[in-house]
């Protein structure tokens, strides 16, 4: 036990003094920031910044279209009235267009029954966004006026049409608790992507740890006083150790963040983003597991390589899982309780992230998360069989790289 | 007396290979065994049993009179032939923590890292990181992680390999005075002159097999002495003489090889008479010889 101590030590001193640990961890947050921030700014402002033309036989329609639009603060459009219009408006509107004067014209027909027909003329195609919001404002303003030409006054004609904003609550513990759907996502989307980061950066470093030691050939003089098992449990402490050292710097600096005026003004109330004790534990279960079974995992393959260049041909055994958790991102979020949900939170080398895009969405059932915590344990037990055994081995091979065949027949006689 | 290690008929082979056969080995304590053999012969795979780090096939080994067992390595010391450090580690860190692996108090080994340290004269090294040293320094300072704890065993695979002559005689004359405070030391090379030098007994493998044991001067007693070196002036009609199975003629001295049970001295009354000698040796064999003669025996069977 004390050289396993000792090893995991050393282990932990050396990476939290490496210039790579301070970077990561500042880099992450800030990249993360940065990818949330574009990703978020560009939902948001996507359709904005457009100039368009309203072109209709009906001024008063089109001014009333085009204050709506205006009244969108999001949108930042210019718009433009042409009413009414003349036999060549819509061809000139249309060479505006290609002269780049114009981002597109909605052409509206009201005929004598009342019906109106609306057109939206643009350069691009499938701009969801620009076409939801004249849909809303086309729709708004007809509507107005059908009120006023029912003889309804102008006031009455305000309470009707004001919008309905949807507030979202959410039922746990058979109580209901104000929730923002919103926050949710992003609490869940944070956290996922927080897993799958540090589980890979912690898993390759188990697997970059033993090349280097394979290469440095240090391994022979520490396996002459410590047995191989110990010197891989030292070294998964150890590492393990760090990642949990970084989350915790993460947590602590998050909890800092959102507690201080920047926070405040950032989010603007309107965005919270909940983090239950539960969620935390699970968090750490997950991550403690889920290390534990990638980190076997690459010191067992890096015990049969000599370069780290070998060791990145194993990658894709990594990024298999998380692209597929990923991949379903939308989905386990949208239907947490559904078959392929439950299913892919059960799978060991998915659980920790599908899972917990589940909690964070609705908790699950505790049979189901003590259950693919039972299966994300056993599946570690039998990665650690496996990889201890290939490792003993493999770490006194030199030369090319161990093939299938021969880590079956090193398993057979370590 | 006890011997400090002894290997009794050890076997290990790979896959597809006899790495070790059979091999018996005893070292006592107080003495300098020298490990000999050609690249691949089986030195390595046999220390790496001694160490633990592989375990025999078949055949049993003592370790400080008891059989093998992990707890007897804490007084083992061992400087593999591929040296390895953590390069991004003070070298008094690296060498506080080599100690307690062995389980040494902290303070202690800071304290004999230190004096070694001093001895070896890399003091000043200490506080930096072992990848800004040269390879002499680095290869001192495994050295002294390998005696730190005061192993009764030390075991040495190779440890003069890539040092200046001053660092190699100050390493040698460490190894000598621990030698004669008591400790069993093996000694791996494919050296023979250095072997020859320090060591008391030797086991010379080939093919995972020993060809060769025992003290180093009953192992010489058993080769004849039948090489000659004459230095001389004038005939060297005494070069037809019949004892002579093959000379090498440098101007001025001449090297021999005697026939088998040939008799040196009716040679030296022969040369005398017809020439002036200044020097006539009978020069006895050396390792190397010894060693081109057992293994190439072997390789032509």
């Amino acid at each position: 036990m004390r050289e396993i101590w000792l090893i995991a030590k050393r282990e932990y001193l050396e990476q939290i003094r490496g210039k790579a640990f301070r970077i990561t961890t500042i880099l992450i947050p800030i990249t993360f920031a940065i990818i949330f921030g574009i990703s978020f700014l560009a939902g948001k402002n996507s359709g904005s910044n457009k100039h368009i033309a309203i072109a209709t036989a009906d001024p008063r329609l089109a001014d009333q279209i085009a204050d709506q639009l205006r009244a969108d603060k999001d949108a930042r459009m210019t718009v433009d009235v042409v009413a009414p219009v003349s036999a060549d408006t819509r061809q000139q509107l249309v060479s505006q267009i290609d002269q780049k004067h114009l981002d597109g014209f909605l052409w509206l027909d009201t005929d004598i029954a009342g019906k109106t027909d609306a057109l939206y003329v643009a350069r691009s195609s499938g701009d969801f966004v620009t076409e939801s919001r004249l849909n809303d404002a086309v729709n708004h303003a007809v509507i107005r006026q059908r009120l006023s030409a029912h003889g309804i006054p102008a006031g009455a004609v305000d309470a009707i049409t004001r919008n309905v904003k949807i507030s979202t609550e959410q039922v746990k513990n058979g109580k209901e608790v104000s929730s923002n759907a919103f926050g949710t996502f992003w609490a869940a989307y944070v956290m996922a992507f927080l897993l799958t980061f540090t589980l890979m950066m912690y898993g390759m470093n188990v697997g970059r740890a033993v090349i280097q030691e394979k290469t440095s050939r240090i391994f022979e003089v520490m396996l002459s006083a410590v047995k191989p098992t110990h010197m891989l449990a030292g070294k998964l402490i150890g590492i393990g150790a760090v990642g949990l050292t970084q989350l915790a710097i993460w947590a602590a600096a998050g909890a800092i963040f959102s507690g201080s005026a920047l926070a405040a003004s950032l989010m603007s109330g309107s965005i919270k983003i909940a983090v239950s004790w539960q969620e935390i534990v699970l968090f750490g279960l997950y991550f403690l597991l889920g290390y534990a079974l990638y980190s076997t995992l690459f010191a067992g393959l890096a015990a049969t390589c000599e370069t780290e260049q070998e060791l990145q041909q194993y990658a894709p055994l990594a990024a298999v899982p998380v692209w597929l958790s990923f991949s379903m991102i939308a989905f386990i979020v949208s239907n947490p309780n559904s078959f392929w949900s439950v299913a892919i939170s059960m799978f060991p080398p998915c659980a920790p992230i599908a899972m917990f895009l589940r909690i964070a969405s609705q908790f699950p059932p505790l049979w189901q998360i003590a259950l693919s915590l039972a299966l994300l344990a056993l599946s570690v037990y039998i990665v650690t069989w496996f990889s201890s055994r290939i490792y003993r081995v493999g770490i006194l091979m030199y030369g090319k790289r161990a093939t299938v065949p021969e880590m079956l027949r090193w398993l057979r006689y370590s | 007396m006890t011997p400090v290690v002894e290997l009794d008929r050890i076997s290990k082979s790979y896959e597809n290979k006899v790495a070790v056969r059979d091999l018996s080995l005893r070292i006592d304590s107080g003495t300098m065994f020298g490990l000999l053999g050609p690249n691949g012969a089986g030195k390595t795979s046999t220390i790496r049993m001694m160490v633990g780090i592989t375990m025999p096939d078949s055949g049993s080994i003592n370790l400080l009179g008891k059989p093998f067992d992990r707890e007897g390595l804490k007084r083992v010391g061992y400087l593999p032939e591929e040296r390895g450090l953590y390069k991004k580690m003070k070298v008094m860190d690296q060498l506080i923590f080599m100690g307690e692996l062995r389980g040494l108090d902290p303070a202690v080994a800071g304290r004999r890292a230190h004096d070694w340290c001093e001895r070896l004269q890399i003091l000043d090294a200490s506080e930096k990181k072992t990848e800004e040293l040269s390879k002499g320094m680095q290869q001192k300072i495994q050295f002294i992680s390998t005696l730190l704890h005061e192993p009764q065993l030390i075991i040495m695979d190779e440890p003069f390999s890539g040092l200046d002559p001053v660092n190699t005689t100050l390493l040698q004359d460490v190894l000598i005075e621990l030698k004669k405070a008591g400790r069993a030391i093996l000694f791996s090379t494919h050296r023979m002159d250095q072997v020859e030098k320090l060591c008391d007994s030797l086991c010379l493998v080939n093919r995972g097999e020993a060809v060769l044991s025992g003290g180093m001067r009953e192992i010489k007693s058993r080769y004849e002495r039948n090489r000659v070196i004459i230095e001389f002036e004038g005939s060297d009609a005494f070069l037809q003489h019949p004892a002579i199975a093959e000379y090498k003629d440098y101007s001025g001295s001449v090297e021999i090889r005697l026939k088998p049970h040939a008799g040196a001295q009716d040679l030296l009354h022969t040369a005398a008479a017809a020439a002036k000698i200044y020097r006539f040796e009978l020069v006895e064999p050396s390792l190397e010889e010894i060693f081109i003669q057992t293994v190439g025996e072997k390789v032509d069977a």
